[in-house]
């Protein structure tokens, strides 16, 4: 029917970019399973894979009671050693049977939940895309932010992170079509100030390769925020030039290299990114702030050059 | 940074001290958050104006989430809600500043380790993106006061800098019983270390408030004879004298208070306006709460003693 995920993305409660051993320890969260890591382009490790079982009310636009049944799929990433991620998704099937089944049968199916009764698919879209949901609904949100959580809470963290930031939420449903010949599409909106929503619509055979999509938009989405966030407190702030960029400075050493979009995204999906890169445009208001940044210290290097020449 | 405030009396000024310290912090550019932690009578819509949380919030507040009723407790972004002009919008260069209320209609609850996760677990959460948080706590030795001491024992918050702040009016009922918090038994520094604080540690992270105190010297009190300026005077002696005999003296002192006309008939916080355009609140007292400010992040004025 669907497939609905949650990305939770904060800043590593860490002084520096947290090196390789430590990085596995930190996102060593089941005993026995191992992280994952790659280091092009980019230091990347996840966590494997948790599992969260849930008997809950589905989301539903229309109001509908429908209850589902099954286990949500959860993960933990740190990217660049500085960007922690926490991330839940599940697919959303009909149920065959008209009432729960015994556990063995929803864990052989992980990262499944099993709508019981009559369910439409686009219901329960709207519903997790739409507005806030009655209290006892399926909150992966929770589940999400639990899981970086885990990550942000390892002893293994200094807990002096260079600068003091809020986490984003991506909420994201994917709507898998049959159609032959279509490609990925997306809209994007910023929901809240903090909270995005990502509504696709895929090919069915590509929908595996979402979640790293989606995890790699809510990273730059959160970049972007971030460094936004930073600029307009850094550069609006009382005292001279050279005071307000010395505001940036943790900023730019530990946020501007991390730009890299797409980077470990399925071919498959690229055209959702690309989509989302005439609008809203993510790259170009980057680039926009980044310049924006450069300016202002050539500015102030100017105005040291010039008051040490006065 | 944790920052926890708290009296043995009710009614002291905690709440409204702790409050207007918070704002001038935010003045000063730092992204600071209040937890209302007095579970049994949540002010702090009050004292920031919002209208809908006068008395604590129904829309799933502290209580509620330390209950595990809700994933996430409810935020108020006060340059956004308040119904105050002065406060409604960000002035430029100042940081967030965000009220966490407590529910309405909420009362003290015992501790459970549940309970206790999901105040550290908060507590982390919020030290992610704020500079400064403040919690309230209810007075005396009450069940808020033994979970942040248990929840700040937990491993995970040990690098988090955290300080705690006794606020006492300057009276000898009232000093007696803040040394007592303090110090006595089941007190804060007995409580701590059950729970597994290192005494001297949570020691040296300790420091006094004294609220609306009446200063002798002020030219306020011009108008009163000297007989009784003279013996305000040695009163003011003799409790100093009292207080450091009871460890609440001048070494462990962060700040005074003044008393004030203002904060005397209202909860509110004082701005700016209110001193220089309108004149109804004092000088010392803004210049008091802007030190203090500084004060409670100023490792200096944290030394070791
Ligand atoms: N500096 C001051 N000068 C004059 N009045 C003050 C001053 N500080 C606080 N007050 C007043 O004292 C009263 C009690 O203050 P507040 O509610 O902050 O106390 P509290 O310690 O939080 O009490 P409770 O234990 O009931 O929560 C209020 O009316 C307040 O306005
Ligand atoms: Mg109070």
């Amino acid at each position: 029917m669907l497939t609905f995920g949650e990305v939770h993305t904060g800043l590593l409660q860490n002084s520096t970019s947290l090196p390789w051993d430590a990085t596995a320890e930190v996102l060593n969260l089941l005993v026995g399973e191992q992280v994952r890591r790659s280091e092009r382009p980019m230091a990347y490790a996840v966590s494997p894979n948790l599992l969260t079982s849930v008997d809950c009310r589905l989301p539903a636009a229309s109001g509908k009671v429908i209850r589902g049944v099954g286990t949500v799929v959860s993960r933990a990433s740190i990217t660049g050693g500085h960007v922690a991620q926490g991330s839940g998704h599940a697919v959303v099937v009909k149920s065959t049977a008209n009432r729960r089944l015994s556990w063995s049968h929803y864990l052989t199916r992980p990262g499944t939940i099993e709508a019981i009764g009559k369910a439409v698919g686009g219901d329960i879209a709207r519903g997790f895309a739409g507005a806030s949901q009655p209290m006892g609904t399926l909150d992966l949100g929770a589940i999400s932010g639990r899981t970086l959580d885990a990550v942000q809470r390892s002893t293994r963290l200094d807990r002096h992170p260079p600068f003091r930031t809020q986490r984003t939420h991506m909420r994201w449903v994917v709507t898998p079509t049959d159609e032959p010949g279509v490609e990925a599409t997306g809209t994007f909106r910023v929901a809240t100030p903090t909270l995005r929503v990502l509504e696709l619509v895929v090919p069915r055979e590509h929908v595996g390769a979402i979640v790293d999509l989606c995890e790699d938009l809510a990273l730059h989405d959160w970049l972007l925020t971030t460094l936004l966030a930073l600029m307009e407190s850094s550069l609006t702030g009382p005292g001279t030039r050279a005071q307000r960029i010395a505001r940036l400075r943790p900023a730019i050493d530990t946020l501007l290299h991390l730009w890299m979009p797409a980077a470990r995204v399925d071919e498959a999906v690229q055209p959702v990114w690309q989509s989302l890169e005439r609008r809203p445009g993510f790259t170009r208001q980057w680039e926009a702030s980044v310049s924006r940044i450069r300016d202002q210290m050539t500015l102030g290097t100017l105005a040291l050059l010039e008051s040490a020449t006065a | 940074m944790l920052i926890f405030a708290t009296s043995d009396k009710g009614g002291t000024g905690r709440s409204v001290t702790s409050s207007n310290i918070l704002y001038r912090s935010a003045l000063q550019g730092s992204d600071v958050c209040y937890l209302d932690f007095d579970f049994g009578s949540p002010t702090s819509g009050a004292i920031f104006n919002i209208p809908t949380t006068l008395h604590g919030t129904t829309q799933g507040g502290l209580h509620s989430y330390l209950h595990g009723m809700v994933a996430d407790p409810q935020r108020l972004e006060i340059w956004q809600e308040s119904d105050r002009s002065s406060l409604r919008s960000r002035p430029p260069g100042a940081g967030r500043l965000v009220l966490l209320p407590g529910d309405s209609g909420g009362g003290e609850f015992p501790i459970t380790k549940e309970n206790t996760e999901r105040c550290a677990r908060l507590f982390l959460h919020l030290e992610e993106e704020f500079d400064l948080c403040l919690v309230d706590l209810s007075a005396g030795r009450s069940y808020a006061t033994e979970m942040v001491l248990a929840a700040t024992a937990n491993e995970a918050l040990r690098n988090i800098r955290t300080r705690w702040l006794v606020f006492h009016r300057w009276t000898r009922q009232h000093v007696l019983a803040a040394s007592g918090l303090v110090y006595g038994e089941r007190g804060i520094l007995h409580t701590g270390e059950n729970h597994g604080h290192d005494r001297e540690e949570l020691a040296n992270s300790l420091r006094f408030v004294r609220t609306a105190v009446v200063n002798p010297d002020s030219p306020e009190l011009e108008g009163l004879r000297p007989a009784q300026i003279a013996w305000l005077r040695d009163v003011d002696r003799d409790l100093s004298e009292l207080a450091s005999s009871r460890k609440v003296g001048r070494t462990l002192l962060l700040g005074s208070i003044p008393l004030d006309p203002v904060l005397q008939w209202r909860e509110q916080l004082i701005s700016d306006n209110d001193v220089w355009s309108r004149r109804i609140a004092n000088r010392e007292t803004l210049e008091q709460f802007d030190s203090l400010a500084k004060k409670i992040v100023d490792d200096a004025a944290w030394e070791t003693l």
